[in-house]
């Protein structure tokens, strides 16, 4: 018993570490973390409006703008048009622009998006799942995404006007690898 | 601090250091006590395990956590850190909080921003609180297991005849000639102890009385259920362990529950309300609910739980209830709680007919959802194609239609009519479902321009006609879904704390000594608590055995008098 | 005759003969230095008097409980009065427990005041039998509320017999800091006791004299979309207003004193359920009590506690000690089962979580952590005597504070129970 006396208690002071240790150190990451400049991009699969789907991984290689978006919200209605113009000039350049609508109803965002004459490829979210994985709190929110599928930079709130959106766009491009 | 005495009583027998009172013979060992107050007899005078002579940095760890002044002061400061908590409601009491340091500032000014900002407004998530309990954890266990292997050994290994010094220095003591012949008076005294069911043991004219060893160990027992509750309380944060997921549905909707393969709907949302007769006057006229209950069907996901790209989830029916405020859905360790309800009217679906006004002949009704509508429709001969959806329906600063949410609360549906008699391109109608008087104004004014644009010939509209054609949902509800594997633990760990503290506190240990010599009685008795009780079943015994005496006259306490 | 009514009766029964068995105790104890008389006779008989009457008025009390019981539907748990009248029930019982135990009268003067008073702000609330809202409509919130109750009433006990062994053991005779200071403390305490009879002095006789006032007031709230939503709610006073509920206007308002409008409006922070009323009532208690304990010192013209003292001369200590620590650690095991493990059960089962960290729970928690230290130090760390007693005073302000305080100041899941 006397013998044993000394590894015992430091069994039991080991596992009172390791179990405080655990508690203490989970009181850290209760918070949910936030999407940042410098993260990863999170994974989506998603329907386009021609029911062909696309996930993340098919647009990496290229810098990628991904524009979260919905008719019930006057900021991202109002950006479209720019959002495609800012479409035609780098798209030649390697640049892919992708609007994810924020699950609406496929009728309602094909009649938008061709009332405003938004012809980049617009995929539709469903029951918000992509929007939750990205953490979205406002509209729009426009993230763009360097070729190496991580996030460069957040942009929260609109309407961007065209130079916004150039001068993004143009930072993107300084940094990306080239591919 | 410890002092290291000479801790070999005289007699022979080696104490540990530490030791207060012989382990033995019970002779007080350390002499600085004041001569003639009570013995401390807690934990008999044993030394606790971690007392010893050359504290190496494992022996003061250990020490720290061993001691129960240690103990108190972490309690106090949990007690004070737990109640700074109370001073602005936590953060987890608002479900939907996107900037908790602006909500604080605006809600309870300057103070709230410095106490949400000093992270008080997780009090009870913070490191610092959690880090209190975890040390109150180990405290538990190094505390208990200090103390109780000692005075396990102590007490299953008494002596019985005591010393003098030990015998009169307890808080009960009896101090007499006896009368009768010692023999005889100590078997009929031993008599009349175990008729109180204490159990005597006798060693010529020495006896030991001793009763309730048992709650000796409640303490302990209580200790080691606090210590399990503790434990199953982190073990909820194992991720399978524990869900925490709120869903909220009108009527007839399907929703996934969040971070589950599970779907649940709500089939049918009551509420019942007391009626007047039954409030008492101040609260006549009110809506007091009685009753909410939602009828619900879990259904579990097996394919496309999570798909994004259109392909609907694969549900399997697995359990039906119906949620009241005591009454949750239980389903392999899912339950879900009826949590609020607001009452919040919206469609579910029409079945509007398409009135021709040229004709006054109605075609119909056809069956128009409010969630996922079909793209097409027939009512008679002719073909309604969806062209656009307005779930809440609105103008933007130009004028042009728009949602102004993606709720359905004002939903307004465009169809192109095809059919005998009308062009190959049809014409465009707009369809408000909701009956209310601003929206078929509006309606018939788009209907209009509509018309003058040259888009439809102004030759349709829509009824619903009767009311049973509308369905309606009156009321959303919040169902509060939880897993919690660890609850079982929980109440293990609240059960045997429960038994360890009766066993503690409503028996009491209680011990009688006593050694005659040359015809004087020499009695001491000791008791942890009650020594009320004690005198008085002394006093009974020696009452009934020929020594008259008061219980009270047993005091041997200083202050008394 | 219905049932509610012969319960009424049955409560204004139990309540005149809580007074009469407190007067008993007051004979009983005061008694003591009456020349003329046999001291151990007088005492044993006025108090076996008193406490037949505290048995006596108990079983009244259980009638009325019962009674409402079957008239109201359900357990008389639910409400603020129906808590506070149980928890009188309960002090009563505990003390009956006790009385029988140790048969001191001491315990006895100061416990019935105690129960008096508790019963009177009981009587505060409207009394009228109230339809349950769902979530309390479960049998296990009987138990939990029965239980807690039943453990809080049993820290009362320990409290009275602490504050006798407080008054009885302070020397008035010192002269230095330290004496001073207990000296001071012990008078703080009945201070205290005095606010809260202030309280009920200037609830009653405004009630009595059909005060009212009525305010406007609006609120917002944040519901559970995120949406910001405002309701108008109107607020009546019984006591004259001396501050006006947050964001209010007034509607009406019977002058007092020649004032006529409020004269303060309560902080936008104060937002709990009427908070500028009960903001309002806590400064008229404390005026009331400052008048009545100035009176008190006028007429005795030294502080209560010296004159309480020289009565309890000849009681042991040691034994009000003993008596104190007994009824908390009776208690104890009680608490912990009702306003713990039963609330958990409770909460499990209506709230769908065993523990949420609301205020109130939160409370019931810190009374339990108090008295654990308590516990501990008076068997670990020997504690005995003053320091003892002390912690027993303050441990029952802190479940006075968990019943009242964190009601009228902190608004929980428990907030319907509302001034």
């Amino acid at each position: 018993m006397k013998k044993h006396r000394k590894p015992i208690q430091y069994l039991i002071l080991a596992f009172a570490v390791l179990i405080g240790g655990y508690a203490i150190g989970r009181s850290f990451f209760t918070t949910q973390s936030v999407l940042k400049a410098g993260s990863e991009a999170p994974a989506f699969e998603l329907a386009d409006l021609s029911g062909q789907t696309h996930d993340l991984d098919s647009y990496k290689g290229k810098p990628l703008v991904l524009n979260f978006w919905g008719t019930f919200c006057p900021p991202c209605r109002d950006e479209m048009p720019a959002l495609q113009k800012e479409y035609d000039k780098w798209k030649d350049q390697g640049l892919q622009l992708v609007g994810i609508n924020l699950s609406e109803d496929r009728i309602s965002v094909q009649q938008f998006a061709a009332s405003v004459g938004a012809r980049f490829p617009i995929l539709l979210d469903r029951n918000k799942i992509t929007e939750k994985r990205y953490g979205l709190k406002e509209y729009p929110t426009t993230f763009f995404i360097s070729s190496d599928g991580h996030i460069q930079e957040i942009a929260i709130g609109g309407p961007m006007s065209e130079e916004d959106i150039d001068s993004h766009i143009k930072r993107l491009f300084e940094t990306s690898p080239k591919s | 601090m410890l002092q290291f005495q000479n801790t070999k009583c005289e007699c022979g027998h080696q104490n540990p250091t530490g030791t207060v009172l012989c382990e033995s013979c019970g002779k007080p060992l350390v002499e600085d006590l004041p001569l003639d107050s009570p013995l401390e007899m807690r934990y008999d005078g044993v030394a606790r395990r971690s007392q010893k002579a050359n504290p190496d940095l494992l022996d003061r760890v250990w020490n720290f956590f061993s001691s129960v002044k240690i103990a108190v002061w972490l309690i106090v400061i949990t007690l004070i850190g737990a109640s700074v908590g109370t001073i602005f409601p936590q953060e987890d009491t608002f479900i939907n909080l996107d900037d908790p340091a602006q909500y604080y500032k605006d809600t309870y000014g300057t103070w709230g921003y410095i106490y949400q900002s000093l992270g008080l407004a997780r009090t009870y998530e913070s490191w610092w609180f959690v880090g209190l309990l975890a040390m109150i954890g180990t405290s538990l266990v190094i505390c208990s297991l200090d103390r109780v292997l000692p005075l396990y050994r102590a007490l299953s290994k008494q002596q019985i005849r005591k010393h003098h010094a030990f015998l009169t220095r307890q808080q009960t003591v009896y101090i007499g000639q006896l009368e009768q012949e010692p023999a005889a008076w100590t078997s009929s005294f031993a008599n009349q102890l175990r008729r109180k069911r204490y159990r005597v043991t006798a060693e010529d004219t020495a006896l030991l009385a001793e009763k309730n060893r048992f709650s000796r160990w409640g303490p302990y027992i209580n200790h080691i259920g606090l210590i399990i509750f503790l434990l199953a309380v982190l073990a909820r944060g194992i991720p399978s362990w524990h869900l925490d997921e709120y869903v909220s549905m009108d009527e007839g909707q399907t929703k996934q529950i969040p971070n589950t393969n599970y779907f649940v709907k709500n089939d049918k949302f009551t509420v019942e309300f007391y009626k007047d007769e039954e409030l008492p006057p101040e609260l006549k006229g009110t809506n007091r609910a009685k009753l909410y209950r939602t009828e619900a069907t879990l259904y579990e996901c097996t394919a496309n739980c999570n798909d994004t790209t259109g392909k609907d989830p694969v549900l399997k029916e697995v359990a039906q209830h119906d949620i009241e405020v005591n009454s949750p859905l239980s389903y392999h360790g899912l339950d879900l709680y009826q949590y609020n309800y607001e009452p919040q009217a919206r469609l579910i679906s029409v079945r509007p007919m398409l009135v021709d006004s040229r004709t006054g002949k109605s075609y119909g009704p056809f069956d128009l959802p409010m969630n996922d509508p079909p793209l097409t429709y027939e009512a008679g001969p002719y073909t309604l194609k969806l062209s656009n959806v307005f779930p809440d329906f609105g103008l933007d600063d130009q004028n042009r239609p728009m949602t102004k949410t993606r709720d359905p609360n004002n939903p307004a549906f465009v169809f192109i009519v095809t059919g005998p008699g009308l062009s190959e391109d049809g014409e465009m109608y707009i369809y408000f479902p909701l009956p209310s008087g601003d929206d078929k104004t509006i309606q018939n004014q788009i209907n209009q321009s509509l018309q003058k644009a040259g888009s439809n010939s102004g030759r349709f509209t829509f009824e619903v006609g009767k009311m049973e054609n509308v369905s309606f949902s009156q009321y959303t509800t919040f169902l509060n879904v939880r897993v919690d594997r660890a609850m079982p633990f929980i109440w293990v760990g609240a059960g045997i704390s429960m038994i360890g503290l009766i066993m503690g506190f409503y028996w009491q240990h209680r011990r009688i000594w006593l050694r005659i010599e040359d015809g004087k009685l020499t009695l001491g008795a000791h008791t942890n608590k009650n020594t009320y009780g004690i005198r008085a079943e002394l006093a009974a015994a020696l009452n009934k055995t020929g020594v008259a005496v008061e219980p009270k006259a047993l005091d041997n306490r200083r202050n008394t008098r | 005759m219905n049932w509610l009514s012969i319960s009424s009766n049955a409560f204004i029964f139990a309540f005149a003969l809580y007074c009469a068995s407190f007067i008993g105790y007051a004979i009983a104890v005061a008694g003591r230095r009456w020349s003329n008389r046999d001291v151990e006779a007088h005492t044993k008989r006025w108090s076996r008097i008193a406490f037949a009457l505290a048995i006596i008025g108990w079983l009244g009390h259980l009638t009325f409980f019962l009674t409402r019981w079957k008239g109201g539907g359900h357990i008389p748990t639910s409400n603020m009065y129906e808590f506070m009248t149980f928890l009188g029930m309960a002090i009563m019982f505990a003390f009956i427990v006790v009385n029988l135990i140790y048969r001191n009268p001491l315990v006895g003067a100061f416990a019935t005041p105690l129960v008096v008073i508790i019963i009177a702000y009981a009587s505060v609330f409207p009394s009228e039998v109230q339809p349950l809202i769902p979530a309390l409509n479960s049998y296990w919130l009987k138990i939990h509320v029965t239980t807690a109750a039943s453990g809080e009433a049993f820290f009362a006990v320990g409290f009275a017999a602490a504050l006798v062994q407080l008054l009885r053991v302070v020397d008035f005779s010192r002269k230095d800091k330290l004496g001073k200071r207990e000296q001071f403390w012990v008078e703080a305490v009945l201070f205290v006791v005095i606010i809260i009879v202030g309280f009920l002095v200037s609830v009653f006789s405004f009630r009595a004299g059909g005060y009212s006032a009525e305010f406007q007031q609006e609120k917002f709230s944040i519901d559970q979309q995120g949406n910001e939503q405002s309701s108008i709610q109107k607020v009546t006073y019984g006591l004259p207003p001396i501050v006006a509920p947050y964001n209010s206007e007034k509607l009406s308002m019977t002058p007092y004193l020649g004032i006529d409008k409020p004269l303060f409006e309560a902080p936008h922070w104060m937002n709990g359920v009427n908070a500028g009323r009960k903001l309002n009532t806590v400064l008229w208690s404390v005026i009331s009590g400052l008048i009545l304990y100035g009176l008190i010192r006028l007429i005795l013209r030294k502080p209560i506690a010296a004159v309480l003292h020289p009565y309890l001369d000849g009681i042991d200590p040691e034994d009000l000690d003993e008596i104190s620590y007994r009824a908390i650690a009776i208690g104890f095991p009680v608490f912990t089962l009702g306003a713990l493990i039963f609330a958990m059960i409770w909460a499990q089962i209506a709230w769908s979580r065993f523990w949420s960290w609301d205020p109130k729970e939160v409370w019931a928690l810190i009374t339990w952590l108090f008295y654990s230290a308590y516990l501990h130090l008076r068997l670990s760390r020997g504690w005995l005597g003053t320091r003892s007693a002390w912690l027993a005073v303050i441990g029952f302000i802190v479940v006075l504070f968990t019943l009242i305080g964190v009601n009228l100041v902190i608004a929980g899941l428990h907030s319907y129970a509302g001034v």
